[in-house]
Parts: structure tokens; C-alpha cells; sequence
């Protein structure tokens, strides 16, 4: 098994909408996946039929296991946090941890009293008398005491403050990531992931409009900066998008040689939220 | 079975507060009573010349029957027990597969590998016998405490609690019958545990309203619809509500079939469809009849029904 997730015309529609529409999909193991797309895209519709949270029609295999009919067992290899915040409010600590230890059997309890000890969490605390901050803190350790192959987060940030959000991820890729797991996170924060990423995805109107490795981003893609008298010799390059800032123009061009563009002013590598505006922006128009 | 047990327990620590803090609370207010029953007669009564005066009455009585009264008010200090604890099972049941999903709790316990059938079956066992042998233990060491007391009491004044009433009985009887009762009800109450658990996997919102709308509207219509057509008030869903609670295997003091005129009965006696007598092959009568047959089927349709929504509980 090469793939964590297959999925083949993956589609879930709902009364009058289709939020997924004909996925084709495969991550292999190893890889950290960021799932991007506007506000009702169809990211957390395709999460859900990944988790086994919902029904969807078409192929899709999750650890060679189908969602909908195996969710217990998959949830044995399958960690996820779908949204901050949504753990029990009247559990204690230390209750959650014996149930997570009963109930699951890859969970280590050292590993998530270790990570416990750096944070203020006790374990006789009620979940509601915990921040925000501190109950995604206390998620992540759960999950990251469990030996899983993949990790699922849904906007795991949401809401928490920057300090939190980057000791977030940073916990997750010092402590937890290795070779042999796979991590799908959807976010709005882009600029906070993109440099742990390894692949992205975008996702608009239930389609995937994006679907490559961040080296392959980063080599096809290119963004030029210039002034106005070289701006209609770039539009001739055929770009991608084209934005103005303080007065110069911006160009994003896909598959353009390097040293050709180097020609007509300042080249550098896009960022993902770039590349995000200009891909959207692409397809509406 | 680890997993259940681990359910189990979950369930026992959300709800902590209604299966052991209310039984205890009863507890107490029996003991609040007793204290007030004390006062109350030493005010009116000096130095306690009438109920001394009681005790030598009571000490002179038959021993059966002496005996037999024991047997029955130790039943009978059951049915306070039994009537809350069946309030508590009813709103345990009715948040049961509310909460979870008002408070998005549902998608940490989904993140966990225990199946949508062990969750529903971790909630059904705690209704069926965590919350019933709680409150059933509360009552036996509640009433071991206000015999101990009792006793006291008749020894400070001047009597022995040994001839009068403690050496005439064995407690462990009657104890175990509530028990019996408690888990007799469990299963005997198994369709309204099954709605309860439909209408908690898909009310949208106030699980109480849903709970109780349908059933009474229908009984309504029905009963209209019956006199419109046969000028009768016979046959109809309140008629059967009210059929299944006087059958109910649980002791619910109010014998009317007996010459005695205090005494201890299964259910209400309002129906001679089954004995009321408080016996365990009364009980079984009941489990092992037509009427729990159909009962088990109508809990069956229930429980699926609540299973296949809370499958799905997590979409949209």
C-alpha cells in the first residue's frame, strides 16, 4: 500500500449543491499536505468523507480501508482535530487520557504527559476551565501521542493567537512528523504553513484546480516584478495574473524560463497565498 | 469489552451528578425526615411517653406480622429511589446523543476508534444498569444507616431493637428483589429507552419537546378519531401508555388485589394482566411474555434508527 488516501470521482452532494465534485486524489506516505481553498470550496466536505464523518459516492480508500463502513478501525491509523475547541467541556485531563488510553491502542501516556509537563495543563483540570489556546494544546498532545500513519487537521488554529499558532506547528514537525506519516491540513492561515508543506492542494467549487509538490510550485512558478514601460512586453509572456503595487506590476507566470524573465526586472518565487489569489482569481475569470 | 467498559465509565463521569449526587441527595432528605418526624413528636409528645407507649403496642403484635410490615416498608423505601431514578434515565436518555452533537464534542469522540454501535450500546447499558445499581446500592446503605439509627432510638428508650424488630427479618431479601425489579424495568422499559435515544440522535433542538409532542398528538388524534366513530375512549396510545406503566415490574407501593390495606405491588394494580404481587416469577411473567415481545421489536426499529442517524450525525 503506497497510498494513504486513493480517491477516484470522490463526490458529496447535498440537497441542491455539490460541495465535492469528481476528486481524483492520491497522497503517498510521508508527505505534509496542505488542502487550500476559499470559504465553501468543499475542503471540509472532502475531510469529512475522508474520516468517515459522512457519505460520499465514488472510490475512495483511506489506509486501503473505506471510510463509511470501516471508521472505528481506521480510526486506529487515522488521527484527527477537526475544528479547536471541540473537546468535551466537563471531562478532566486526566479522565480524557484514560479514556483515550482505553479506548485507543497506539496512544502512549508518557509521550502526552511529556508533552503535557511544558504547558501549564493540569491533569486534574476541567477541559472548560481551559483557554482556547490550551485546549488545542491538550489536542495536540493526545494526537501526538498517537502512533498514527495519518494526521488530519481541519483549521486546527482557528482563533488562537500567533504565539500558540507557531509552537503549534512547531511541536508538530519537531515531535511528530517522520517519513513514514502523512499530515492533511486545510488552513486559511496559509503563510503560517507553507514552509513546513510538502505538497499543496487547491480546492474551488468542489474541484481541484492545483495538485503538485512544493518544489514543482516553486520551480514552475515565478513572479516577476517591473515597472510600467517592460509591463506589456511581461503580458506578451502570457502570465498567470498580473497585480499593480505601489505603482509597479506584479506578474505571475507559470512554466516561463527564469533567465528570460530576468530580462525585464526583479524575479523571485511566489508565495503559496500569492499563487492561491492568482489560481482563483485565474478560473473565475 | 475494554472499550465498552472505558464508554461506560465516560458515561458515568458526564453524568456523575444525576446517577450518584441525586441518590445521595434522596438519602439525605430521608434522613432530614426522619430528623423532622423526631423533633415534630418530641414538641408535642414530652419525654417521648407516646411512642414508647407505640413501641410496647408494636412489641406485642404477632411476629409474622411484625416481620411481613418489615419485608414491605423495606420495599416500599424503594419507591422514592425508583421514581427519580426513572426522572434521571428519561433525561440521561434524552441528552444522551444531544449533547455531544450541540456542543461538537461528537467529532473528538468520532476521532476515537470505538464504533457508532459500542457508543450507543455504552449509553443503552448505563440507562439499563449503571444508573439503576447506583441508586439501588444508595438505597441499601441508606437504609442500613436509618435502621441503625432506628434502633438507637428504641434503645435510648428503654426497648431492645433486637427482639422488636432487627432479629425478625432478613434484609438481604428484600434488597435483592428492588435489585431484581430495577433490572426487570430496565428491559421492560426497553421501547421508551429506544425512542428517548431516537429523538436524542435527532432533535435539532429542546430533545424534551420532541420526546413528548408526537406521541401525545397521536394519542389525540386517536382518541378523536375513535369518538367520532364509535363514541368510545377505548383502545388508543394513552390507554397503552397507560397499560404498559400499571404492568410495570417495578415496586410501586399501591396494592389493591391483596385484603391487606398496606402493602407493596408491581406497578399500579389497575390491570389483572399479570400478578402483582412482588415476586421475581411475577417479574419474569412479565420479560417473558406477548407484550415484551412486541416491545423488544418496537426498541429494535428504535435503536436502528438512532444508530443510522448517528452515523450520519456528523454531516452537513
Amino acid at each position: 500500500m503506497n497510498n494513504v488516501i486513493e480517491a477516484k470521482g470522490l463526490t458529496k452532494r447535498y440537497k441542491s449543491t455539490i460541495a465535492v465534485d469528481h476528486i481524483d486524489l492520491e497522497i503517498p506516505a510521508g508527505r505534509i499536505v496542505g488542502l487550500i481553498g476559499p470559504n465553501g470550496a468543499g475542503k471540509t466536505s472532502a475531510l469529512k468523507a475522508i474520516l468517515g464523518l459522512a457519505t460520499y459516492n465514488g472510490h475512495l480508500r483511506v489506509m486501503g480501508m473505506d471510510p463509511s463502513k470501516d471508521r472505528a478501525a481506521l480510526m486506529e491509523e487515522v488521527c484527527f482535530i477537526a475544528d479547536v475547541a471541540v473537546l468535551p467541556r466537563w471531562i478532566r485531563v486526566w479522565q480524557l487520557i484514560d479514556l483515550t488510553e482505553k479506548i485507543h491502542p497506539r496512544f502512549s501516556r508518557e509521550k502526552c504527559m511529556k508533552y503535557l509537563a511544558s504547558t501549564k495543563i493540569k491533569p486534574d483540570n476541567k477541559v472548560k476551565q481551559l483557554s482556547k489556546g490550551m485546549v488545542a494544546q491538550l489536542h495536540l498532545a493526545i494526537v501526538m501521542s498517537i502512533d498514527a500513519k495519518l494526521l488530519v487537521l481541519d483549521e486546527p488554529t482557528l482563533g488562537l493567537d500567533i504565539l500558540f499558532r507557531k509552537q503549534f506547528y512547531t511541536n508538530l514537525l519537531n515531535d511528530y512528523f517522520d517519513e513514514e506519516r502523512t499530515i492533511l491540513i486545510t488552513t486559511h492561515q496559509v503563510e503560517e504553513i507553507e514552509h513546513i508543506l510538502s505538497d499543496l492542494i487547491f480546492i474551488q467549487d468542489g474541484r481541484i484546480v492545483l495538485n503538485s509538490s512544493m518544489e514543482e510550485v516553486q520551480q514552475g512558478y515565478a513572479e516577476l516584478m517591473t515597472s510600467g514601460d517592460k509591463a506589456d512586453a511581461a503580458r506578451a509572456l502570457g502570465p498567470v495574473n498580473e497585480r499593480q503595487l505601489f505603482g509597479r506590476h506584479i506578474f505571475l507566470f507559470k512554466n516561463i524560463a527564469r533567465e528570460q524573465l530576468k530580462a525585464l526586472g526583479e524575479v523571485r518565487t511566489p508565495s503559496v497565498a500569492d499563487l492561491f489569489v492568482a489560481t482563483m482569481k485565474g478560473d473565475q475569470a | 469489552m475494554n472499550r465498552l467498559m472505558a464508554l461506560m465509565r465516560r458515561e458515568y463521569w458526564e453524568n456523575k451528578g444525576a446517577f450518584r449526587t441525586t441518590p445521595i441527595v434522596i438519602s439525605g432528605l430521608i434522613f432530614v425526615a426522619m430528623l423532622m418526624f423526631l423533633i415534630t413528636f418530641s414538641h408535642f409528645d414530652n419525654e417521648f411517653q407516646s411512642l414508647k407507649e407505640l413501641l410496647r403496642f408494636i412489641a406485642q403484635q404477632d411476629v409474622g406480622l411484625r416481620s411481613h410490615f418489615l419485608y414491605e416498608s423495606t420495599l416500599e423505601m424503594s419507591v422514592i429511589f425508583s421514581m427519580v431514578l426513572a426522572f434521571v434515565v428519561f433525561f440521561y436518555l434524552l441528552g444522551s446523543l444531544y449533547d455531544d452533537r450541540k456542543d461538537r464534542s461528537i467529532l473528538f469522540w468520532k476521532s476515537l476508534p470505538a464504533s457508532d454501535t459500542l457508543t450507543l450500546v455504552s449509553k443503552l447499558l448505563s440507562a439499563m444498569i449503571v444508573a439503576p445499581v447506583i441508586f439501588w446500592i444508595v438505597y441499601v446503605l441508606t437504609h442500613i444507616v436509618v435502621t441503625l439509627l432506628f434502633s438507637i432510638a428504641v434503645m435510648a428508650l428503654g426497648e431492645n431493637p433486637w427482639t422488636l424488630f432487627l432479629g425478625l427479618y432478613n434484609p438481604f431479601e428484600a434488597w435483592s428483589i428492588v435489585l431484581a425489579s430495577y433490572m426487570a424495568q430496565s428491559i421492560w422499559a426497553l421501547p421508551l429507552y429506544g425512542w428517548l435515544m431516537l429523538v436524542s440522535s435527532f432533535a435539532p433542538r429542546i430533545p424534551l419537546l420532541f420526546a413528548i409532542l408526537p406521541p401525545v398528538i397521536i394519542g389525540i388524534l386517536q382518541l378523536w378519531f375513535d369518538f367520532l366513530k364509535t363514541f368510545t375512549l377505548n383502545d388508543n396510545l394513552f390507554g397503552l401508555y397507560g397499560r404498559w406503566y400499571a404492568n410495570s415490574p417495578l415496586i410501586m407501593s399501591a396494592d389493591a388485589h391483596e385484603e391487606r390495606n398496606f402493602g407493596a405491588a408491581l406497578g399500579i394494580p389497575l390491570s389483572s394482566d399479570y400478578d402483582h404481587q412482588v415476586t421475581i416469577s411475577n417479574m419474569l411473567d412479565r420479560i417473558f411474555s406477548m407484550d415484551m415481545l412486541i416491545g423488544f421489536v418496537i426498541f429494535a426499529a428504535f435503536f436502528a434508527a438512532a444508530l443510522w442517524l448517528r452515523r450520519r450525525a456528523t454531516e452537513s
